[in-house]
């Protein structure tokens, strides 16, 4: 039974940390806490349902859509919102983006009210045994496609000019501007790609979990503690912390007893702040000094 | 024309305000004589939330630490003053217990979490909000749990207990400001101050700033408590989800950024403002509520980030030099 919960942990974990690759990343370039990333995963999660409910599209195909989606909405509302706040207070983030988030829980509540939908794949129930240890398939495809993500997007960064400017603006606003970049153009197109990867997120969800107008939130634990863990910024450590925070979950569950989660996280997240603040991978960002 | 900086111009403004602050505190303690029921519950339900951002305004307007998940102390209050009650403790007693536990458990969370900077603490707190959530349905028992905990009922008739919640909350709102006001003007005010401002230099100054950030933190808290364990005992039914709810604090944040952070009436004025708005628009939103707060929030930060009196002078101003300019 410990190896089964072991399993589920890391398999979970996977989909913890590409959760938290957006969130850690707009925190990291731009010193924005986005508490509207969890209302990406969230609508995501919707884009997921309706496609199959309605269109009958397979969950993993609907993935893309739901990234353009939420990568157009992130874009926007950094143009439109967020690019005007950040000039001001990089503090008053925390509240406009809960606002946002307020004002997304709110038009899907109405939408499609608060009942609990499910999106059920023909291979929902499906699940390999391997040394005899449960793998639910859509576990095992959820995992498999984050860690994808995840690598994909550190890619993104290394290896394309846009990653690079990415990478330029976190590290010093000021200079890259010099270098001819244009901060605010390269903010909207961090919190687009950081959307999309929630919408993602919320895409691989939709699988797992209930989807309901609140579930994004029970995301947010998980995508602070894994983006102080993992170091704010860093791709990398979103992906290692990720596997982490789900493995100290499912043993809190199994030895504890379940709903410890969030007394857990808020122990790990102290516990990390006090012993190693930079986080495993951390730098120094600009976002760090705010 | 004794222009505003001089002193005695100073002293006589500042004489001219607390006059006003008097007499609208009169006012409003003899308004229950003639108000109906439902501006009697809008009103107290400002003065609790002008309580809860004055609790704010003092680690985020003095110390310049964003508690944004202060709403934890309103949940620590409100359960302190319900288990109290629930054990046989008269009102007045379970409220002291609420201002203490609240108190306590930000001089006790304060010391590790106070470390933390900026974004950090921000989330830090927000965090503290969510696991307490989850410790109230972990301890059950006396607490209720997840299934919430109704409070022992007054002997009071209705009518006389609504009024006399009324009073408790606005001697809680005129308390708490004229303990800002009082912070102010002493060295531990001065003392938070230059902690907001620069935090290593007020150390270099001698200040013990840990214990000073801590000291302020549990004051911010024990107010907090103060409005949260009254609404336990004016709602009289409470649950995790209710009393620990993160809007509370983040409502309380708009009205402080709406007042003014750091000054003594700001809060004060937020509240009304920002109460009264949202208690007109809703009547019309019933089912969006939550979307109209929502926008309200983008907007007050994008339109007035300073406040609205800053925002209402730098208006003033540009229509002037407009018309001066025509």
């Amino acid at each position: 039974m410990l190896w089964q919960a072991t399993a589920n942990g890391l398999l979970l974990g996977g989909l913890y940390g590409i959760a938290t690759i957006g969130f850690s990343m707009v925190w990291g370039v731009m010193g924005v806490i986005n508490l509207a990333h969890t209302g990406f995963i969230m609508l995501g999660a919707y884009i997921t349902y309706g496609l199959f409910r309605f269109a009958g599209l397979d969950p993993i195909a609907s993935i893309p859509v739901s990234m353009i989606a939420m990568f157009a909405l992130g874009y926007a509302l950094q143009v439109l919102v967020l690019n005007r706040i950040i000039r001001t207070s990089l503090l008053l983030s925390l509240v406009v983006t809960f606002g946002i988030e307020l004002v997304m829980v709110d038009a899907v509540s109405i939408a499609f009210t608060s009942d609990v939908r499910s999106v059920n794949s023909s291979y929902a129930a499906s699940s390999i045994e391997v040394f005899g240890i449960l793998v639910p398939v859509v576990r095992l495809i959820a995992a498999g496609f984050s860690v994808t993500l995840g690598i994909a997007f550190f890619a993104f960064l290394r290896f394309t000019r846009a990653g690079q400017m990415i990478l330029a603006t976190a590290l010093d606003r000021e200079v890259s501007s010099l270098m001819g970049i244009n901060p605010e153009r390269i903010y909207a197109l961090t919190a687009g790609a950081g959307a999309a990867l929630a919408g993602a997120t919320g895409s691989l969800a939709s699988m797992l979990f209930p989807v309901m107008p609140g579930m994004g939130v029970t995301f947010l634990s998980a995508v602070f503690v894994i983006t102080v863990l993992g170091g704010i910024g860093s791709v990398e450590g979103c992906i290692v912390a990720g596997f982490i925070y789900g493995l100290v979950q499912a043993w809190a569950g199994y030895f504890l007893g379940a709903n410890y989660q969030e007394i857990v996280g808020f122990g790990l997240f102290l516990l990390v702040l006090a012993l190693r603040p930079q986080g495993l991978f951390g730098r120094a960002f600009f976002g760090e000094h705010a | 024309m004794i222009s505003p900086s001089s002193p005695s111009g100073a002293r006589r403004r500042a004489l001219l305000f607390w006059a006003f602050f008097a007499a609208g505190a009169v006012v409003l303690a003899l308004a229950p004589l003639a108000l109906n029921n439902y501006w009697l519950r809008v009103l107290t339900t400002v003065f609790m939330y002008a309580t809860v951002t004055q609790g704010l305004n003092v680690i985020v307007g003095l110390t310049g630490y964003h508690a944004f998940g202060n709403a934890v102390f309103f949940g620590f209050g409100a359960y302190a003053c319900g288990v109290a009650m629930t054990l046989g403790a008269p009102f007045p007693v379970a409220l002291v217990a609420a201002v203490a536990f609240s108190a306590l458990v930000a001089g006790i969370v304060g010391w590790p979490i106070l470390r933390l900077r900026g974004h950090y603490f921000a989330i830090a707190t927000v965090a503290l909000n969510l696991a307490a959530i989850q410790l109230v349905i972990q301890v059950g028992g006396v607490t209720g749990g997840a299934e919430g905990l109704p409070l022992p009922l007054s002997d009071l008739p209705p009518g006389p207990l609504y009024r006399a919640i009324y009073l408790v909350m606005l001697a809680g709102m005129v308390v708490s400001t004229l303990l800002v006001a009082f912070i102010l003007i002493r060295p531990f005010g001065y003392a938070l101050r230059a902690i907001r401002d620069g935090e290593r230099a007020a150390g270099v100054m001698g200040i013990d700033t840990t214990a000073t950030k801590v000291a302020a933190w549990a004051i911010s808290a024990g107010i907090t408590g103060f409005a949260g364990g009254v609404w336990a005992y004016w709602i009289t039914f409470i649950e995790p989800a209710s009393a620990f709810d993160p809007a509370i604090g983040v409502k309380a944040y708009m009205m402080l950024i709406l007042g003014g952070m750091g000054t003594v009436i700001g809060p004060v004025l937020g509240a009304f403002v920002l109460e009264f708005l949202s208690t007109l628009v809703w009547g019309g939103f019933l089912q969006a509520h939550q979307i109209v707060f929502g926008v309200l929030i983008v907007v007050i930060c994008l339109v007035a980030p300073n406040g609205m009196l800053v925002a209402g002078r730098s208006l003033i101003q540009r229509w002037r030099s407009r018309h001066g300019a025509a």
